[in-house]
Parts: C-alpha cells; sequence; structure tokens
C-alpha cells in the first residue's frame, strides 16, 4: 500500500507535464462546477461534503487542486490508471455516492477529466491562458410568449483565443415569471409581458443576457393624452407604460390621498378634524399643501420618529453585544438627525467617520458593532451604495462581477482603526469602548494575501492618501461627491420603496446588471434630482407625492392587475407594526406603557426591540437578536388576526377610552362617521351609515358595548390594516 | 461499502475511511460513513463488506424522510443542567468532582443516575439517556445557538449574547409541518428560547408564546379565545357586524397579489382556532384530570409539560417548554436542593408515563437538555461553570428504545469519550424522527443555499 502512495504522490510531478494539454483552471473545474460538486450545497460547503471540500465556484482554485490531487492521501487520482481515481468512480457513482451520479463514463466530462489524470494532473499546462470575459449571443432579445430560444456562451482569454462554454456555464433566471432557463441554456419566455434577465456563469465571471416580451398590444396615443403630469416623474413613467401598454390606473380619492400620505410620511393617520377640512377644500393645490403641511416643522418630531424607526431596524446593534447605552446614543443620534431633515451626505459622513467613546457619541456603536474592516465594507455597501459585496467575503458573488478584491479593497477603508476598551457582548459590552484613527493598518486578500489599496466597488484606487489621513474620509468624500454612480441612487430607491411598498430596483439594496431597474431613466433623474437640490429627503419625498403616480388608486383597471412592479396602480402595503399600535393608542387616547421609555411614548420611540410587546411582535418587528441590517416582514398572519380580535390589551384599551367616553354622548350618525373619519379616513357610505345606526340603536344593549363592537369592526377590516 | 470485485478498489476504500477518521472533523473521530470508532474496529479492517453508506441509507429509509405525524416536546433547561447531579453521576470520583449528591440504581442494572432523580430512574424503562454529546461552544449565546438549531455560529459570540443566524428547530418543523384547526405549529412557553425564532424562515415561523403561568386559576391562552368579558352572543354579533363593514374592494384577479386577500384568510384560520372545540380544549387545562394534573407537580413547569402534552396530541407539532436558572456557578447543591431538580424530575417523568399511558408516546417525541454540561471540579463558590465536552440528553418517545444509555463520558466526567455525538448528530437524529431530511437545502433571504443541518449523523442507538 505504502508503494502506491509514494508513487501517487509524485506523478504529477514526474508525468509529461510539458505535453499536457488539459488544463486544471480552464478545463477541470469549470466540470466540477457544471456537474454540481463545487456547489454550496455539497462539496463546497464549508467543511466540505464526507470529507472532500471545494471551494465555491472555485473561487480558489490552488486550494481545490490540494485538496484533489494530494489530500485524502492523494487516492482521488491515480495517473497510472485515471479509471481508478476516486474522483471519477465517485463522480460515475461506481463507488457509492450520495450525490448520485453526476456524469456519464461515456461523456465529455469524464473523457476530459481522465484526460488530465493521464497527463499527471498539472495544476497548469504550458502558457496557458486566462479567462478574461464571456459573451452572451445574443445580448439581448425579444421573445413572444412561451417562445424558446438557445443562447451561446463565448469565454474570452488572454491570449486572443476565443471558446465556445455554453455547455459549461450555469444558467439562472432572475425572475422565472418572465423567463424559465434549463442546464442548457435553452430560454423559454413565460406569459406576462415586461423584461426578464437570464444569468450566465462561468468560473469567476458572470454576464447576462436580457429577455424582453412585448405586450400582445400597445394602447393608442389618445390613451394616455388625458393624463396628468404633475412632475418629471410622471413623464418618465408614462413613457414606460406605453412601451409595456400598461394604462395607469386612476387618480385616488382625496381620503385615500390624506391617510395614504400621512401614514407615509409621518406614519400617523390624519385626525378627523384634519381629514373634514381637506375634503371640504375644494382648491385645485389642496394635496401639494397638504403635503407641505405634513414636511413642515409642526411635523418634526413625527416625521422624525417615523423615519427613525425605519433607519433603527437598519442600523441598529444587538445591545447584548455593544451594550445599552452606545445604542440608546445612536438611536438619540439618528432620531435628531431625521427631525432637523439633515442632508443624507452629511448623516452618511458622520455615520462612517465617527470615532470617540460609545458612551458619549451614538454613532460610535456602529465601528463597534462591525469591527473588523471587512464586516463594516459589508455593511456600508449595502447600506449606502446598494451593492450587497456579502457574497465576496468567500468567493465572488454569483451573480454580478464583485469579487473578494472588491471586497477586501473597500475594507481597506476602514483599515486604520484603533480601538480600546471592554470590546463586545453582554456584560463587558456595558462599559465604553473608544475608537480612533491611527495610521499604519493594511487589508490583505484572503487567498492571495497581497495587500490592497483602498478602492471602491467601481470607483477609483486611493494608493496615495497622506499617511495623516482618514481614509474613511477619502471614501465619504467620494461617495458623497453628486457624480457618484452609486450613492443618489441607493438613498432615492430606499425612500421609493417606503413610499410605494416596492423600489425601482428591487429588493431595494441590490442594484446589479442582473437585476435592473424596472424604470432606469425614472431612477436616473430622481438621483440627480436628490444631488442637486443637496441631498435634501424631504425634497425627494415632496417630489414623489406630487406626482400622478403615487396618487394613483389601488384599484387596477384592464391592463394592469398583473402589473407589480411598474408601479401603473397603488400597491396595497399592511400598516407597520409600530404604525398600528400607535394609531390605536392615539384614537382611542390610551397610550401605551412601553419598559424603559417615560408614559405617553409611543412605539416608533422606542429605542430597541428587546422591550416586551405582544403587539409588535405579533405584526412583526426585526429580531433583537439578529445583527443588521434587518428586514421587516410585511405580511399578514393568524397570530395578527388573532391579536387583534382578542387581545386583552387591546379589549382594555376600548373599554377604557376617553374617545369612546365622549362619542357616547353624540347622536348614532354622528358616531358613525367620527368612526369612519378617525379610522378610514372618509365618510361612510349610505349602507355603513344604515348599519352602523341600527347597530348602535339595538334594544336591550348598552349603546358602549356596540360602540365597542363597531369600533372593534373596524380595526379589523382589511381597510383599516392597510394602506391603500 | 456494497461487495466490490477488485480487492484494488476495497484497498482504496479502506485508505478512504482510515483518512477520514484522523480528519479533523469537528471535535468527534468518524469516518465518512456516520460509524463511530468502536463500530469500525468492531466491523474490523478486513469486513468492510459489513456496515457501510447503504445502512445509512436503511436508517434514514426506516426513520423518517417522508410524512409522519409525530411531535417534539423539548424541554430546555437554559444555563446548562449540571450532567453530575443529572443522568451521569460519578461516585467514585474524588469528592471535589463527585459533589454532593450520590447515586441511586435505575430500573435498568447497573445503570444510576445522580439522587435527585428518583422518579426519573424509576421510569428508566421509558427513555434513552445520551451521556455523550459534546461540542465546543461555552458560552451560552453560542452554546443555546448550536443545540437550538444544529448549527453553530459563524463568528463567536458572547455569553449574554441572544444570537440567530440559522433557523431554530421549531421554525423549520414549522415550515415542513402543519398544525390543524389554525392552530401555530410551533408554541414555546412561557416565553422564546435565545436562538428559538425563524432567522430567515419568517415571522410566520416565529413561536407562538404561551406567556401566562398554567399553574394560576385564571389561566388562559392569550389572543386564541375571545375575551372574557366579551360574551358568546356579543362575539357572534361583532363578527357579523365586521362582515358587513369590511368593504375595501378585494382584487380578485390571483396575479395582482392583492395583501387583503391574503388577509381574509388568516382571518378565516383565526376564527378556524376560536371555533373549534379541539383547539380551545386543548388550550383549557382546567378540563385535565385533576390526578394527573397532580401527578405533574402543581407548579408553573409541570402544568406547562401537561399544556404542552394537550397541545401536541390535538396536532401541533413542536412545543418548547423553557425553563431558565440552570447557570449554577454558586451554590449548585443548595439550588438544586431548593425543588427545582425536584420539579424536573417529577414533571418529565409524568409526562412520559402519561404519554404512555394514553398511547402517545410512540409518535411523541420528547427532549430534554440544556446547552452544555458544568465543569467537573467544583469551583471555590460551590458551584460549577460552564463544560461542552460533557452533557447528558434524556430522549424518550417516537420509537426511542427504554432503559438505553448511549455513550459515556470518562471515569471523572471530564469529556465524553465513547460513541460521542455532536450537536449536528442530534439535529440530524430530530429531524429524522420528525419526518424532515436533514439534508435539505433551504434558501436564504439572499438566495444563498443553507443545508438544514451540515454533516449531521444519526444516533443510531434512537433508531433500533
Amino acid at each position: 500500500m505504502k508503494y502506491f502512495l509514494t508513487l501517487w504522490l509524485l506523478c504529477p510531478v514526474l508525468l509529461l507535464a510539458d505535453q499536457a494539454t488539459v488544463s486544471f483552471n480552464n478545463d477541470v473545474l469549470p466540470i466540477l462546477t457544471k456537474a454540481g460538486c463545487s456547489t454550496g450545497s455539497c462539496h463546497a460547503k464549508t467543511d466540505g461534503q464526507n470529507g472532500f471540500a471545494l471551494t465555491v465556484f472555485s473561487y480558489d482554485p490552488s486550494a481545490d487542486y490540494r485538496e484533489i490531487v494530494y489530500n485524502a492521501r492523494g487516492r482521488r487520482i491515480f495517473p497510472a490508471a485515471p479509471e481508478h481515481s476516486l474522483l471519477l468512480l465517485k463522480a460515475t457513482n461506481e463507488i457509492p455516492h450520495e450525490g448520485e451520479k453526476r456524469f456519464d463514463k461515456d461523456s465529455e466530462f469524464y473523457r476530459t477529466i481522465h484526460q488530465w489524470i493521464k497527463e499527471g494532473a498539472p495544476r497548469s499546462i504550458p502558457d496557458e491562458p486566462v479567462l478574461e470575459s464571456l459573451s452572451v449571443s445574443p445580448p439581448e432579445a425579444i421573445y413572444q410568449k412561451n417562445e424558446s430560444k438557445s443562447i451561446h456562451i463565448t469565454a474570452h482569454y488572454s491570449d486572443g483565443h476565443t471558446r465556445d462554454v455554453t455547455h459549461l456555464a450555469e444558467f439562472q433566471s432572475n425572475e422565472e415569471a418572465f423567463a424559465k432557463v434549463d442546464h442548457h441554456g435553452k430560454v423559454t419566455a413565460g406569459t406576462v409581458p415586461g423584461d426578464g434577465v437570464i444569468i450566465v456563469r462561468y468560473l469567476d465571471k458572470v454576464s447576462s443576457t436580457r429577455v424582453t416580451i412585448p405586450p400582445d398590444q400597445t394602447l393608442p396615443d389618445s390613451a394616455y393624452q388625458n393624463l396628468s403630469q404633475n412632475n418629471e416623474i410622471d413623464r418618465y413613467a408614462q413613457e414606460r407604460f406605453k412601451t409595456l401598454g400598461l394604462l395607469p390606473s386612476e387618480t385616488c380619492s382625496d381620503s385615500e390621498f390624506i391617510r395614504r400620505a400621512t401614514l407615509d410620511v409621518i406614519g400617523r393617520l390624519p385626525e378627523e378634524q384634519a381629514v373634514r377640512t381637506f375634503l371640504k377644500d375644494d382648491s385645485k393645490d389642496k394635496r401639494s399643501r397638504y403635503i407641505d403641511h405634513l414636511l413642515a416643522p409642526e411635523n418634526n418630531g413625527a416625521y422624525g420618529d417615523y423615519w427613525a424607526t425605519k433607519w433603527g431596524d437598519l442600523l441598529r446593534p444587538n445591545t447584548q453585544r455593544v451594550g445599552v447605552k452606545p445604542v440608546y446614543l445612536l438611536d438619540d443620534w439618528i432620531r435628531e438627525k431625521f427631525r432637523t431633515n439633515t442632508s443624507w451626505d452629511l448623516i452618511v459622513s458622520e455615520l462612517l467617520t465617527a470615532s470617540g467613546s460609545t458612551h458619549q457619541y451614538g454613532p460610535v456603536a456602529v465601528i463597534r458593532d462591525k469591527r473588523e474592516p471587512a464586516d463594516m465594507a459589508e455593511f456600508i455597501s449595502q447600506l449606502f451604495l446598494g451593492v450587497r459585496l456579502n457574497c465576496a467575503r468567500c468567493h465572488h458573488h454569483p451573480s454580478e462581477k464583485w469579487g473578494q478584491d472588491d471586497y477586501y479593497s473597500l475594507a481597506a477603508f476602514f483599515s486604520s482603526m484603533k480601538r480600546k476598551g471592554q470590546g463586545i457582548s453582554a456584560p463587558i459590552s456595558g462599559l465604553p469602548e473608544y475608537w480612533w484613527f491611527q495610521p499604519g493598518g493594511t487589508v490583505q486578500h484572503p487567498v492571495t494575501e497581497v495587500v490592497l489599496t483602498p478602492k471602491a466597488p467601481a470607483g477609483p484606487e486611493f494608493p496615495d492618501i497622506p499617511e495623516n489621513r482618514d481614509p474613511r474620509e477619502v471614501l465619504v468624500e467620494w461617495m458623497t461627491s453628486p457624480e457618484n454612480p452609486f450613492f443618489a441612487r441607493a438613498i432615492v430607491n430606499r425612500v421609493w420603496g417606503e413610499l410605494f411598498g416596492r423600489g425601482i430596483v428591487h429588493p431595494v439594496d441590490d442594484f446589479r446588471e442582473s437585476n435592473p431597474a424596472t424604470n432606469e431613466a425614472l431612477l436616473d433623474w430622481l438621483a440627480s434630482d436628490f444631488a442637486q437640490n443637496g441631498f435634501d429627503q424631504k425634497h425627494l419625498i415632496r417630489t414623489i407625492l406630487n406626482s400622478r403616480l403615487y396618487q394613483q388608486s389601488s384599484l387596477p383597471n384592464e391592463t394592469n392587475a398583473s402589473d407589480l412592479k411598474n408601479f401603473s396602480r397603488s400597491y396595497r402595503r399592511r400598516l407597520p407594526a409600530e404604525v398600528l399600535l400607535d394609531s390605536i393608542s392615539h384614537l382611542v387616547r390610551k397610550p401605551e406603557s412601553f419598559q424603559g421609555l417615560i408614559p405617553g411614548s409611543t412605539a416608533m420611540q422606542q429605542w430597541n426591540h428587546k422591550m416586551p410587546s405582544d403587539f409588535l411582535d405579533a405584526f412583526g418587528r426585526p429580531d433583537s437578536s439578529a445583527a443588521p441590517p434587518c428586514e421587516r416582514d410585511g405580511s399578514s398572519s393568524v397570530v395578527q388576526a388573532l391579536h387583534l380580535m382578542n387581545a386583552t390589551g387591546l379589549q382594555k384599551k376600548f373599554s377604557g377610552s376617553p374617545w369612546l367616553n365622549e362619542l357616547e354622548k353624540k347622536e348614532a350618525g354622528e358616531i358613525v362617521d367620527s368612526i369612519y373619519l378617525g379610522l378610514l379616513s372618509r365618510m361612510p357610505d349610505k349602507a355603513e351609515r344604515d348599519i352602523g345606526i341600527n347597530y348602535l340603536k339595538r334594544e336591550e344593549i348598552k349603546l358602549r358595548e356596540s360602540l365597542e363592537d363597531l369600533l372593534w369592526s373596524i380595526i379589523n377590516s382589511a381597510e383599516f390594516v392597510h394602506n391603500h | 461499502m456494497p461487495p466490490v470485485n477488485t480487492g484494488f478498489v476495497a484497498d482504496l476504500g479502506t485508505i478512504y475511511c482510515l483518512n477520514t477518521l484522523r480528519k479533523k472533523n469537528r471535535h468527534t473521530p468518524f469516518n465518512c460513513e456516520g460509524l463511530g470508532r468502536r463500530d469500525f474496529i468492531q466491523t474490523g479492517l478486513g469486513a468492510l463488506g459489513g456496515l457501510g453508506i447503504t445502512d445509512l441509507l436503511k436508517y434514514q429509509a426506516q426513520a423518517g424522510v417522508k410524512s409522519n405525524d409525530t411531535k417534539c416536546i423539548m424541554i430546555w433547561l437554559d444555563g446548562g443542567p449540571s450532567h453530575y447531579e443529572t443522568f451521569d453521576p460519578k461516585p467514585d470520583a474524588p469528592s471535589e468532582i463527585r459533589g454532593e449528591f450520590g447515586s441511586i440504581p435505575t430500573t435498568v442494572p447497573g445503570v444510576h443516575f445522580c439522587d435527585t432523580m428518583p422518579k426519573l430512574a424509576k421510569s428508566f424503562d421509558n427513555f434513552s439517556v445520551v451521556r455523550s454529546i459534546a461540542h465546543n461552544q461555552n458560552n451560552h449565546g453560542a452554546g443555546n445557538h448550536y443545540l437550538m438549531t444544529g448549527s453553530p455560529t459563524p463568528v463567536p459570540v458572547g455569553c449574554g449574547a441572544f444570537v440567530t443566524f440559522h433557523p431554530s428547530f421549531g421554525s423549520v418543523v414549522s415550515r415542513e409541518r402543519q398544525a390543524p384547526h389554525g392552530m401555530p405549529a410551533y408554541i414555546s412557553a412561557p416565553r422564546i428560547s435565545r436562538s428559538g425564532g425563524p432567522n430567515f424562515l419568517g415571522a410566520e415561523h416565529a413561536p407562538f408564546v404561551i406567556s401566562d403561568n398554567p399553574d394560576s386559576k385564571n389561566f388562559r391562552v392569550r389572543d386564541v379565545t375571545i375575551p372574557t368579558e366579551i360574551a358568546e352572543g356579543r362575539a357572534r354579533s361583532r363578527a357579523d357586524l365586521r362582515r358587513s363593514l369590511d368593504n375595501l374592494k378585494r382584487i380578485t384577479d390571483q396575479q395582482a397579489e392583492d395583501p387583503a386577500v391574503a388577509f381574509d384568510e388568516y382571518y378565516t384560520r383565526g376564527f378556524d382556532i376560536i371555533t373549534s372545540t379541539e383547539a380551545q380544549e386543548a388550550f383549557d387545562i382546567s378540563k385535565e384530570d385533576e390526578k394527573v394534573r397532580e401527578s405533574y407537580g402543581r407548579n408553573d413547569f409541570g402544568q406547562r409539560l401537561l399544556l404542552a402534552r394537550r397541545l401536541t396530541e390535538v396536532g401541533v407539532p413542536f412545543v418548547t417548554v423553557y425553563n431558565g436558572g440552570w447557570d449554577d456557578h454558586r451554590t449548585l447543591f443548595e439550588s438544586y436542593k431548593k425543588g427545582k431538580i425536584e420539579k424536573v424530575d417529577t414533571g418529565v417523568a409524568a409526562l412520559i408515563q402519561d404519554l404512555a399511558n394514553r398511547g402517545s408516546l410512540d409518535n411523541t417525541l420528547v427532549l430534554l437538555l440544556g446547552e452544555f454540561g458544568r465543569t467537573p471540579k467544583i469551583n471555590k463558590d460551590a458551584g460549577r461553570d460552564h463544560w461542552s465536552f460533557a452533557m447528558s440528553v434524556l430522549m424518550a418517545g417516537a420509537g426511542i428504545p427504554g432503559g438505553q444509555v448511549v455513550g459515556a463520558t470518562d471515569v471523572k466526567g471530564y469529556y465524553a469519550n465513547d460513541n460521542v455525538y455532536a450537536p449536528e448528530d442530534f439535529a440530524a437524529s430530530l429531524y429524522t424522527k420528525m419526518g424532515i431530511d436533514h439534508q435539505m437545502i433551504l434558501r436564504d433571504t439572499a438566495g444563498r443555499p443553507i443545508q438544514l443541518v451540515n454533516n449531521g449523523r444519526l444516533i443510531k442507538e434512537i433508531f433500533a
């Protein structure tokens, strides 16, 4: 046995290396990927599978080579008799393989690997070219519904030669409703008009092709003639609708508008009196004036709390990790920034260049949480650039051009930070930690170990940062310059997502070539308008709310029921947990009490999610133990239905409600009106009013009981629970 | 290995196994086919035609990876109960290790438990004890995560941490299995355990928490019943009123994905729970026979176990009963003597016996554990500190043999050293008992493939 082992180990060195024809990098690795061996669910898991570990997407070819040729005592390959190599015996299931048969003995894949082993399994072959790029043919195409076409992938190498690698490439559709793709690159269009993208991956290169399914019919220009264009948003949106054959929904009613706008800007329901005034007003510019009112200083407190709640989800670390006081201070800082409408470039700049004590300055909590340069890089690129680099921590991004170079070069901006103090996790995080810039740190590429120059994704390299300059400032300068390709687009898209329930790029922080914007021109315009107006978020919100697009009805017409991403109608959304709870508490004038907050505080004033609340748990808030950025789940659930129907806390609010005490003194019709105006921002129609009055006037039943039931019924209706 | 005729290839197999035996894969020396070191030696180098991957597949085929109706009651002793003072006493160890308690015989000759557990010792015929689960996450945050999800934390976390990186057992069961009568599939009482959340599976698979004390007179499960002040007639009339006023126009075209349509479905399910006699009975613990209630112990913990039995019997597939206060760095013996271990002994023995009496034990998996064991040497404060290198886990029901000890620690109880299993193996076994494929690939929110349990192998003794 020993004799064999020695021989096998020597073989790769001795055999025929200079006559070899099969390249490990260019020929063998793609097979391992295509056959599914080096996928994240099999041998490329962190610990590999059954003792055989490959790198995912072959990001580290040398490690894969070692694993195949040297590890496991070299018995994975057997150059003297390649067909006895474990690599082939397992892949063909000749020796039982948990992953079953990956390819046949009589296949091109088998022959290639067999030949490579026979040639001595060399690490490289003489003058081996390097893969430089991929091209997809065709790069875009128009498909009829259900039509299938094959795409072809060409690899371009450093020595100028090209090769058809369609049979080795991997394919993935970004949205199967528009196009499906099989293992061989055959694309089949769906039945919904619109655009889809097919992502093509081969080794560490990614490319894509766009699939366009034209609408069954476009509408004549006259269909769009009477649509108002309140600003540039409508111009860009309507152009897109014309190409897609979509007719936007009608404009929403005044009631829908005031409810929607108030909920979206300050997270509250409009007051009964404000609704009455608004509905009575018949001036033409009342919606614009109302938007100005929402954004005016008198609403700064509510506006700040509402937007700080959103950003709290994204920024707030686990109090158990960084300590209670730092989280409290960070929360306070975020609130202040939104209350005063600090410009976005300044907010980000302060957050990214923070230093000092976690017990004195809120933003330091973020770097205490994201304490390694790589953690910080990943965090800020997703939040502020809309680029998800996290895949590239370990391997190149599977559907974008980003690789480990990009990831660790961005991290290099954070390499010169020093810290002193107690570290993380309770109870030691109770004490302060100090962070400051001190020249001298570097970041290395984890595989090549090359020291990296600070560089943002698709940004310039900064090799000449003076030693005494904090590289983070250089990064912020680059980010916040008006020409930055990511910064303004990322925040504009995020705010848009909050106001429409969906980003123009969706998910809102996942910008990539393979995840295109549904309206590129619109996003461009919004971003440049935002940058030109001093990164002023209120300016952005004002512009969006004034558009006809924002003021559409949620009811579809004949052309747009299936439109879920082009904004041709308003999309209904369930109210967030805090908004629902605060709205109910405010209406019935029975404030909720929260642990650690002064009496009368609202749910939106909570500074972390560890404070117990059955209501907020039921309606979904981020897991306070998860690492930020955290997502919200906006869907409904049976737990929510049960809670709204039966929670004793809510029942207590009704029975002790000063609002209901007052209503009791009124006449039945007025009561119904007040409840409708207060909860739904509209007057009841005739039938609803009659039903309400009859219910309140039931014989032998106390008015108070009926009043509570009426309130309960509306609170448990879809119209109350949703923003529509 | 299947029969292979060329001796050459069989030799290849030999090296393969030897090699993986030496591979430092976690802390546990195991070969690729899921056999322990002892099995391997017993099987012998020359007899590789014996046990192997095919047997593993056979276990799996027998044990699940098909739908089944097994439910799970997971009893979680947070903080880490001592293995010495429960199922793994070391009466012959020096006194600074042995501790203040003695040991008592069980129904199985030669097997002793700590004398804190007389009732469990008497009913050992009903369950197995695994004495050899070991891992390397020696603080609460990470240990909780490992034993509550089957996955170690990808980054080091601190002791006080509540962290989540992977879905908990209950959340995965909730995703894979459904409960009848509109009931939630994952219930946790009286709170969610650390790392007991759904992570990327989403809020719909978070546990439904029953925080109130079922031992109290006014106990009711929140939200699932109409508030007591609302009379039945009133509940009906306001439900009718609601129906007549819920007038938002629904967008019936399915492609429009109107959330108001989903909202209606959840209200239908909500009314199902409220009106289902089975569900309401299960929640109403006062319906239980007084003798049975007594047998579990009239305390919050005992009654929670009883509630768990009632819930699983109507079809809730996963119930966690959480019990805190097991982190005895000081005065461990006093703390145990004050009754907390007695509550566990009484409650768990009663639960298992009750399930057996009712014929439900065969399809109910009962698990009793914490995140790790405790240090062998008693510290200066008369306590024991964290010790992840050995812990004992009780496993009952769902076909698990009674009276069986799996694995062992060394003579002083320092290290699990015989037939050692890892938390991944515990997780794989739990899922397999529940009919869930532990190797399934989930997708996180970024679409990244994540294996449910990484390299888990079954604790084969509980699949006998």
